[in-house]
């Protein structure tokens, strides 16, 4: 190989080397902030480490919601398995009983811990996995 | 009557957008020809704005038999809501960007001369991508259908949340951003079509991409705005979907005018910057599918159909791999002229480059992953903030180090490079200083903050060094550069202080008592039912001190609207230069008390305010006379 083909060689291959670790640290660090999605029944076949932020979804199970001062406790329910949540802070404004509902948070001895609640500004709508009729 | 001549138009213009694409496209460019191409375009852009002002006069007019207005405006409207409806929804938003389009080749067709060598291909080109989208519009989304024979009386009602003048002008001018960089895209193209290396595509798009560049950065920091006093998001960013849409195609565009003023100046870089126009042109255009898909959950999404996006995506398909393929067949046409010299300018804004590339395809994985993800296991994901913080914080840091250092660099020379420069380590001692008092004040142990104040000093304190030595030594200064990477480093300063100090609370408290959270004393005045024409509403008022003796009230509401029964939140917000006081109101409890949330954020307004100044750079560099800058 002649030195300007050995040379443009070594070039590539740098500029390969350095896209690669680049791509795989991007990867990485998307693997690790992944938020999972799960329905109430399937939290039941899936084992979730203690620190693993996750997002759940179902309805708001009706009479369920609770207040003490400024902390809220509901039920998430897709009427086959169910969910205590609680969740400290002002739900949205289109949070209801008997609606649909998204929480983004952690599982600590079957409570979940919201950190986020979410419902959707569209009121015909329905978490993700869920098709139950919504009469509001 | 009226719709259908409206709707007649849009056809008509259609058929001659075509003629113009296919004609300029195919035929001998000759003085005749480039003029009646010329012409034809502003003809055909006559026909397709007089189908637009008329579908606004239809709007205006209350006319509630062209359903979508019947659908999307009510007559109890004010007028200026009634024009802004016919971008509340798909139809008419899809219309309002196609006359964007159009509009940008016009004023393209009118500012550049008939003689220009690369013009009419352009012409040719942006005509037939305006067929492509006028296609859509009459075929998936027509806007001109009709209630037959009996309309409806008052129409509905506009969404409320969407009855706001911040939003009335958000999407109208991030669209026009969108769309704007249609033309560096037809430019490019032309100049490969063309096949004459000594074309200089870069100088005849270069404005109009600055042009394109402010509208979008504008239209992304109205949308933040709008978001957090409007929608009560109660923050500036928030990874969502639609905004990462956005946000893709401006740092695209911001990739490709660094690289277009290489180009411009020394005709290096220049396949890259080629690159970059498709790049960016057709991020935006993803950005529509996206958007318009459905496939993605987000506050954006209009009621949408699969046949729409499958349109939008073969449409994107085909403009991709046409100019991909014209590119790759045209390669050996740019020929690099020399190589780039280590430490010259060029060779900054090509790292720059680099880094902007890592940062767009970081966020095109962040969208797109949880689809493809679901696709292939059957699981919901999403990708929130922590992963756009894991690559954002890192890169952005970075490119500013690089920033500081490339201020002293000269265009297409390799300067004795000294780290030791008089500038550079008054800059580094009193960003290091600062940032040391700012540890210690607020003893805070985050690097990644302290690292992106620091960066966004240096950044800062360099270009008022360049700017102090340009005023008292009359030396030379780029008073666009400057100004653009001192609003990023305020940018970085400012993020990084709404981060470190910006807190909120849940409080529940009782009419007539005090509550206590930080260095505010809130007191609870009055809550009062009232009624207004659309809505009634639940009006707290509250009374708050600070420890700057500032007393003010607040009064936030909750809001029912009578249409469709929706529930929206007004926030109260006292604004101060430092700090804004964010409050909302949620429910009652059963022993009378309400919830109320209380936001602190630290110079929120320093944020938005950054962004105004980057895009103000633009505008400077727009009506400054020299051809490029940067």
């Amino acid at each position: 190989m002649n030195p300007t083909r050995k040379k443009r060689l070594y070039r590539v291959l740098i500029v390969f080397l350095f896209s690669i670790s680049g791509i795989s640290l991007i990867l990485y660090s998307l693997n690790s902030n992944l938020d999972y999605f799960f329905t109430p029944t399937e939290l039941k076949s899936v084992n979730i480490p203690a620190e693993k932020r996750i997002k759940i979804g179902g309805m708001v199970l009706e009479d369920s919601v609770k207040r003490y001062a400024s902390e809220i406790s509901f039920i998430i329910t897709d009427y086959e398995n169910s969910i205590n949540v609680v969740f400290e802070g002002i739900v949205p404004d289109l949070f209801k009983e008997g609606s649909g509902v998204v929480a983004l948070g952690f599982i600590k001895n079957e409570i979940f811990y919201a950190e986020e609640v979410l419902a959707k500004h569209d009121e015909n709508y329905m978490p993700p996995n869920l098709d139950l009729k919504n009469d509001n | 009557m009226i719709i259908e001549i409206s709707h007649f138009l849009s056809i008509l213009s259609t058929g001659l957008f075509f003629l113009v694409g296919s004609f300029a496209l195919t035929t001998n460019i000759t003085p005749y020809t480039s003029n009646l191409i010329s012409r034809t375009y502003s003809h055909a852009f006559l026909f397709l704005s007089s189908s637009f002002l008329i579908y606004i006069w239809l709007a205006i007019t209350d006319n509630f038999s062209v359903q979508y207005i019947a659908n999307h405006s009510n007559s109890a409207l004010p007028t200026f809501y009634k024009i802004s409806s016919i971008w509340s929804a798909h139809e008419g938003s899809m219309f309002l960007w196609i006359f964007f389009l159009a509009l940008w080749g016009f004023i393209f067709n009118i500012n550049i001369k008939n003689a220009e060598v690369l013009k009419p291909k352009t012409m040719g080109i942006i005509s037939l991508i305006i067929v492509g989208f006028l296609l859509f519009l009459l075929i998936t989304s027509n806007p001109f259908i009709t209630i037959l024979p009996i309309a409806p009386l008052n129409g509905a009602d506009i969404n409320p949340v969407l009855q706001d003048p911040a939003l009335a002008i958000h999407p109208p001018t991030l669209y026009l951003g969108y769309v704007g960089f249609v033309i560096p895209f037809a430019c490019s193209l032309a100049f490969l079509i063309n096949g004459d290396p000594a074309a200089k595509w870069e100088k005849l798009a270069n404005k109009w991409s600055v042009s394109a560049w402010v509208f979008l950065t504008v239209g992304i920091t109205l949308g933040s705005w709008w978001a957090y006093y409007e929608l009560g998001w109660g923050g500036y960013w928030f990874w969502d979907p639609v905004e990462n849409v956005a946000l893709m195609p401006w740092l695209a565009a911001t990739a490709f005018l660094h690289s277009l003023s290489v180009s411009i100046k020394s005709s290096q870089l220049r396949t890259w910057t080629i690159l970059l126009s498709i790049t960016v042109f057709s991020l935006s255009l993803f950005g529509a599918f996206i958007v318009r898909s459905g496939i993605i959950d987000s506050v954006h999404s209009f009621a949408n159909d699969p046949q729409r996006g499958l349109y939008l995506l073969a449409f994107i398909a085909v403009i991709i791999a046409t100019s991909l393929s014209l590119f790759v067949s045209r390669l050996s046409l740019i020929k690099p002229s020399g190589n780039i010299k280590t430490f010259s300018k060029q060779s900054f804004i090509s790292i720059n480059n680099i880094f902007f590339v890592t940062l767009i395809f970081s966020v095109m994985l962040g969208v797109t992953y949880p689809l493809i993800y679901e696709y292939l296991y059957d699981q919901k994901i999403s990708v929130g903030a922590p992963f756009y913080n894991a690559i954002f914080i890192p890169i952005v840091i970075l490119a500013s180090i690089f920033l500081f250092f490339s201020v002293d660099s000269k265009w297409s020379r390799s300067i004795d490079f000294k780290i030791f420069t008089k500038p550079i380590v008054l800059s580094l001692f009193f960003a290091l200083t600062s940032t040391s008092a700012i540890y210690f004040i607020f003893k805070t142990n985050n690097i990644a903050i302290l690292l992106t104040i620091f960066t966004g000093l240096i950044v800062i304190i360099r270009y008022l060094i360049e700017v102090w030595t340009a005023l008292v030594y009359k030396k030379y200064l780029n008073v666009f550069s400057t100004i653009a990477h001192f609003a990023l480093g305020l940018l970085l300063v400012s993020i990084s202080f709404n981060s470190l100090l910006s807190t909120e609370r849940a409080l529940n408290i009782k009419i007539n008592e005090f509550e206590e959270y930080k260095d505010l004393t809130i007191y609870f005045k009055d809550i009062r039912v009232r009624k207004d024409s659309n809505y009634d509403a639940i009006k707290a008022e509250f009374n708050i001190k600070d420890k700057y003796g500032n007393n003010f009230d607040l009064s936030p509401e909750k809001r029912r609207y009578f249409t469709r029964g929706q529930i929206t939140t007004e926030t109260a917000i006292h604004i101060s230069p430092l700090r804004d006081i964010y409050l909302t109101i949620g429910d009652q409890l059963e022993d009378g008390s309400w919830i109320v949330n209380v936001q602190i954020n630290f110079l929120i307004r320093w944020i938005w305010f950054s962004a105004c100044l980057m895009a103000f750079a633009g505008i400077v560099l727009i009506f400054s006379n020299r051809k490029s800058n940067i």
